[in-house]
């Protein structure tokens, strides 16, 4: 009796679930309000009045693809220099000024840009600026800060990279997936070679400063609890006057190539379970099959649910962990990055786990279904939508539509993009992109110590 | 690895010159511009109200976003456990998503994630709490999927065995971290007998029965006293309908928790070192308990605890990273359980600075409370702490964590929205009277983890020491050091024997191990060959006399296609040797001269071969000094812990189980019980590899 009751009650739930979800649900639209100033720094401001914060948020077009052989590692080297002190801003006060104004602050490195942001009370929004501007227009390159900061990202190798399992394995395998002479940009990993870091000098760091970090290579999206009329004005009074450079190299194009097709295999000291990765390269976010791509690796290999890790966790039980990777070191608008990982349970050996990874995605790749593709529209519009909670998150999706989708109003169409992916696109891509022919693999086993 | 971020860089005094770039001919202002006017800002608005059945429910809503999040808190945390079941609220918060009304695990997941939403619980000290997140239109799923999980859980066996299995593997890894050592070592130092200081372990994870998990969850998932706290693009009359939909017909009270051991009054400083061979940094916890939730002194050392520690603008870090440099960093922070508020202060310092750091930390904490702050310091860190606010309540979800933080900690009604001007408040005089009250430098519990014969002697001045194993088990100082003699072998009872071990990794037979002991003229040669797949190879031959002294060890191979080898001589007393052996940083050349080597020590390769002369008994304890290929002399400790049965060449072998510690990384030996006690396995802690005889 209680049985049949609950069935009727989830019959009902249905009903009213079925109802609900007739009218899908976007992510709330934003106005966006743009401008460049006459020395070429672009800035788009969205203006949200439901809390007191703001986000300042600095884009410049250089990133890991921008380097040249025997300088790996520079972007990221540069990032850390932004932080040295500028001409009227020491040492370590970036951080203070911000911190003391109950803000948040920080930058990265991807391989096509470099961000710099804050987060802080709506009426701080004066002094971001201003950090922002007073490093754009005078960082201190010294020799004393650069080998202070090579240094520094040499311990952050070694915390993050050679002292962490799969890491280094992935960072420095992955990129081979890209061909070291026709497409260098993407063919090493970000964080560089220990070698190509002690090699940078001063002029190297002056030069990528002059060249890259100039307004007419910098975007500023601005966030939150302010008017655009503010905006501009503070932005022409501390940005105003900082001269525009020379124009920028034209951008670094990706030719084919790359270890397409390889299995390496690779010791691992840090790790103690065996994992395999698995990546074909696909097409950057502009290109009309990037939806449905972003689409399949959600089926194949996110959530408990995926076909990855019922195969693999729950099934057949030889991986304690599976994902998908969907450009897993950033966007790239020259090549795109499509992958998954397993790490093996207790007792699997790697080339087991291997195979079995490679029958999955063999299997993965056939035989979608409509309920599978509006799982995964639901999660992509849902993780879209808790994407764009605060100011900060805000300000990271109107660039990511100004740089890889090219315009600041892509925020607001790029969902419908998604929406008209059809379970024939899913299979096409499928067959056209996750072909064994196409994957670099690498089999990662724990180096016995 | 999506994004490296910069680290925090040490500063140095100097300020060096900058070459400005070619772009910085116009000059912007030279100044930050002072802030601008903000509209006072009030605490966003929100709903309460106690359902018929005791649940209280919170509602904050906000339209920014179509999204809505809900969390059911309920008093239900580690803090019920049995004792000797620690774990088991942290099991049952994990098995409630693994099966529940008519759905299974792949079910709820498929559900949940079929919406793009999320589903999980997880069990604190105090509360225990089940949390899912979806776009607004999924709200009545979102509701049925959290009744299910938290009225009807089904705790099918497999995924009992499962998550169990899980959580010993976690378990296992929390040994091989020493944070983790350190934070279960301060719990329960600080809180003793009383629940908040036991943490879950083998033994109690393993006890946990399927019936236990049940009763468990019908005992204590009941409204009263429960908070449903729902954040997002519903207003209040919804969230009550859905809240009545899903939870009106849940009833009941849990039972009055079970009557807990009082906290230890702590009235002098101790230090408590967990030894971890090897290690070669040290990590610092220091602190107390101080008082409870709704003490209103609560502010003033909010403000006191950020002057010395919150942040990287703060004392300890500059102090003891900035000018020291002894650290990566240095913090405090105080913690509050409904029972008992604490405060701490950490550091990771290399072995050499321990002492130094350590006293430079309690100096700090001394000085908190002896000395006022100065204004500077004082009036900018309640800027930060007040200035922060605006970020604090940006979305519904921070309100509503916030405000349902002060109803579980049972603190004043108005609590959030009189926090800021109460913080606003507080002068610096009263900060150091909550300092001086509750930084108990006089008083306070240390944890120390790390390698006890690099630290045991520096630190033994600073305060009455303490030295456990990483299982908690007392470490007797003696067995630290080098003493002459070892255990007395009867080097005229030994035997030529050949023998051979399988080295498995994951279970999976990677190699081999093939060694003999074979008598020479007037003494004994000792040969070792290994081979690990293509990884490792190496072969290692020791000579000694008929009396076990060392005369020569020679060993060479090949480690991931690098060449390693050393050179050992024994002369008069010392050893001198040379060499490359395998380090942190790959290969690392040794070179060693006359180190003195205490009569009885032996080669650390021998240790193996003297295992079996040895008396082993059910409470046997021997220490065998070592000279290490590095030319260390160090004492290994091997205690028998137990017996267990040991399957050599599929047939069953009593066996001592013994833990070995004082090498690099702590192992675990099996000797067989009957003599002539031979080494059956090898098997070093947190490691996939094990040695396992063949026949």
């Amino acid at each position: 009796m209680r049985q049949v009751r609950r069935q009727m009650m989830r019959a009902l739930g249905a009903m009213a679930l079925g109802a609900g979800a007739l009218a899908a649900q976007a992510p709330t639209p934003v106005k966006v309000e743009s401008f460049t100033l006459p020395n070429g720094l672009t800035v788009h401001v969205v203006e949200d009045h439901s809390a007191q914060v703001v986000a300042v948020n600095v884009w410049y077009d250089v990133g890991s693809r921008n380097e040249r052989a025997g300088r790996t590692g520079f972007a990221h080297l540069f990032e850390h220099m932004m932080f040295q002190g500028s001409a009227n801003v020491q040492k370590a006060e970036h951080f203070q000024f911000i911190e003391r104004a109950g803000g948040e602050m920080n930058g990265s490195t991807q391989p096509d840009r470099t961000n710099y942001y804050e987060a802080l009370p709506s009426n701080r929004l004066n002094l971001a600026l201003w950090l922002e501007a007073d490093r754009m227009r005078s960082l201190a390159v010294t020799a004393e800060n650069l080998k202070n900061q090579q240094e520094a990202v040499k311990e952050e190798r070694r915390l993050r990279v050679d002292n962490q399992p799969y890491t280094g394995a992935f960072i420095e395998g992955m990129p081979a997936l890209f061909d070291r002479t026709s497409c260098f940009a993407y063919s090493h990993s970000i964080i560089g070679s220990m070698d190509d870091l002690n090699a940078a000098t001063v002029a190297d760091v002056q030069a990528f400063f002059d060249l890259y970090y100039a307004p007419n290579n910098a975007t500023l999206v601005v966030t939150g609890d302010v008017t655009p009329a503010t905006v501009r004005r503070l932005v022409t009074e501390y940005f105003g006057s900082i001269p525009r450079g020379a124009a920028v190299p034209p951008a670094v194009t990706c030719g084919e190539g790359g270890a397409a097709g390889r299995v390496e295999r690779v010791a691992d000291k840090n790790a103690t379970l065996p994992a395999v990765l698995t990546a074909v390269r696909t097409v950057p976010p502009s290109h009309p099959d990037h939806p449905a791509l972003e689409l399949l690796s959600t089926i194949l290999g996110s959530g408990e649910s995926s076909r990855l890790n019922r195969a693999l966790v729950r099934e057949r039980r030889v991986a304690a962990g599976t994902q998908a990777l969907f450009n897993p070191f950033g966007p790239m608008r020259a090549a795109g990055l499509f992958g998954a990982l397993a790490i093996a349970n207790q007792g699997v050996a790697a080339d087991s786990l291997a195979a079995t990874l490679a029958d999955a995605l063999r299997q993965g790749a056939e035989g979608f279904t409509d309920a599978e593709l509006t799982k995964a529209k639901n999660s992509w519009r849902a993780s879209t939508i808790l994407g764009r909670q605060t100011a900060l998150s805000l300000s990271e999706a109107v660039h990511y539509a100004a740089l890889y989708l090219g315009s600041a109003a892509a925020v607001n169409t790029d969902a419908a993009r998604y929406e008209a992916v059809t379970v024939a696109d899913l299979q096409r891509v499928a067959r056209t992109y996750l072909r064994p022919d196409r994957a670099l693999t690498l089999i990662i086993s724990p180096e016995a110590r | 690895m999506r994004a490296l971020r910069p680290l925090v860089v040490a500063v140095s005094a100097a300020t060096a010159v900058a070459l400005l770039a070619p772009h910085a001919g116009a000059q912007g202002p030279t100044r930050p511009p002072a802030p601008m006017p903000l509209t006072p800002a009030q605490f966003p608005p929100f709903a309460e109200v106690t359902l018929p059945n005791g649940l209280r429910l919170l509602v904050v809503p906000s339209t920014k976003q179509p999204v809505l999040s809900v969390t059911l808190a309920l008093p239900a945390g580690s803090l019920h456990d049995p004792a000797g079941r620690s774990g088991l609220a942290e099991l049952m918060a994990g098995l409630l998503t693994k099966g529940a009304g008519a759905r299974s695990a792949d079910e709820i997941s498929a559900a949940i994630e079929g919406v793009g939403g999320t589903i999980g619980a997880a069990a604190g000290a105090d509360f225990l709490q089940v949390s899912t997140t979806v776009l607004v239109n999924d709200r009545e799923l979102a509701f049925d999927l959290l009744a299910d999980v938290v009225l009807r859980p089904t705790f099918p066996a497999t995924e009992v065995d499962l998550l169990r299995t899980q959580t010993l593997s976690g378990l296992a890894l929390q040994k091989s971290q020493p944070s983790a050592i350190a934070s279960r070592a301060f719990a329960r130092g600080l809180f003793g007998e009383h629940p908040y200081g036991r943490s879950a372990d083998e033994t109690s994870v393993g006890a946990i029965t399927r019936e236990e998990i049940v009763t468990f969850h019908s005992q204590r998932m009941r409204p009263a006293g429960a908070l449903l706290v729902v954040a997002g693009a519903v207003d209040a009359a919804e969230a009550r309908r859905l809240a009545e939909r899903a939870f009106g017909g849940w009833t009941g009270t849990a039972p009055a928790a079970a009557a807990a051991r009082a906290i230890p009054q702590r009235t002098r400083t101790e230090i408590l070192l967990v030894h971890r061979p090897g290690s070669v940094q040290a990590n610092l916890v220091v602190g107390n308990t101080t008082w409870l939730p709704i003490d209103t002194r609560s502010y003033a050392l909010t403000l006191a605890n950020e002057v010395l520690g919150g942040g990287s603008d703060s004392r300890l870090f500059d102090i003891l990273r900035e000018r020291k440099g002894w650290t990566y960093g240095a913090y405090s922070s105080v913690s509050r359980r409904r029972g008992i508020g604490s405060f701490s202060a950490t550091a990771e310092v290399r072995n050499a600075v321990a002492d130094s750091a350590l006293r430079e930390l309690l100096v700090q904490l001394r000085r908190m409370g002896a000395e006022p702050m100065t204004a500077e310091e004082f009036d900018r860190k309640k800027q930060t702490l007040v200035g922060r606010f605006p970020l604090q309540v940006e979305t519904a979800d921070a309100v509503a964590s916030q405000v349902a933080n002060a109803r579980l900690l049972g603190l004043p009604t108005d609590y959030v929205q009189t926090y800021r001007q109460r913080l606003a408040a507080v002068t610096a005089a009263q900060a150091q009277a909550a300092a001086r009250a509750a930084i108990r430098a006089d008083a306070a519990y240390i944890v120390v983890v790390g390698d006890a014969t690099a630290l045991a002697k520096t630190l033994a001045p600073i305060a009455p020491l303490t030295i456990v194993d990483v299982d908690g088990k007392p470490v007797a100082a003696a067995d630290l050091e080098v003493r002459a003699g070892g255990p007395a072998i009867d080097a005229s009872r030994l035997v030529a024997t050949s023998d051979s071990f399988s080295v498995l990794v994951q279970g999976q037979v990677f190699g081999f191990q093939a060694s003999s002991l074979v008598r020479s003229d007037d003494g004994w040669t000792y040969t070792e060959r290994s081979q690990l797949a293509t990884i490792i190879q190496q072969t290692t031959t020791v000579t000694f006399g008929a009396d076990l002294a060392m005369r020569r060890t020679e060993q060479t191979g090949r480690i991931q296609g690098q060449e390693m080898g050393v050179r050992i001589t024994y002369a008069g007393g010392k050893a001198t040797g040379e060499g490359q052996v395998p380090g942190a940083q790959g290969m690392e050349p040794v070179r060693f001269a006359d180190v003195a080597v205490p009569a009885g020590t032996i080669d650390e390769n021998l240790a193996s071969v003297v295992l079996p002369y040895l008396v082993w008994t059910p409470d046997a304890r021997h220490t065998l000094n070592v000279l290490t290929s590095k030319g260390a002399v160090q004492p290994r400790t091997y205690a028998v812990t137990g017996e267990e049965s040991v399957t050599i060449a599929g047939a069953p072998v009593v066996a001592f189980k013994i833990s070995v510690s004082g090498g690099e990384a702590p192992a675990v030996m099996w000797v067989e019980k009957a003599a002539p006690h031979r080494l059956l396995k090898i098997a070093p802690v947190g490691q996939p590899i094990e040695f396992v005889r063949v026949r």
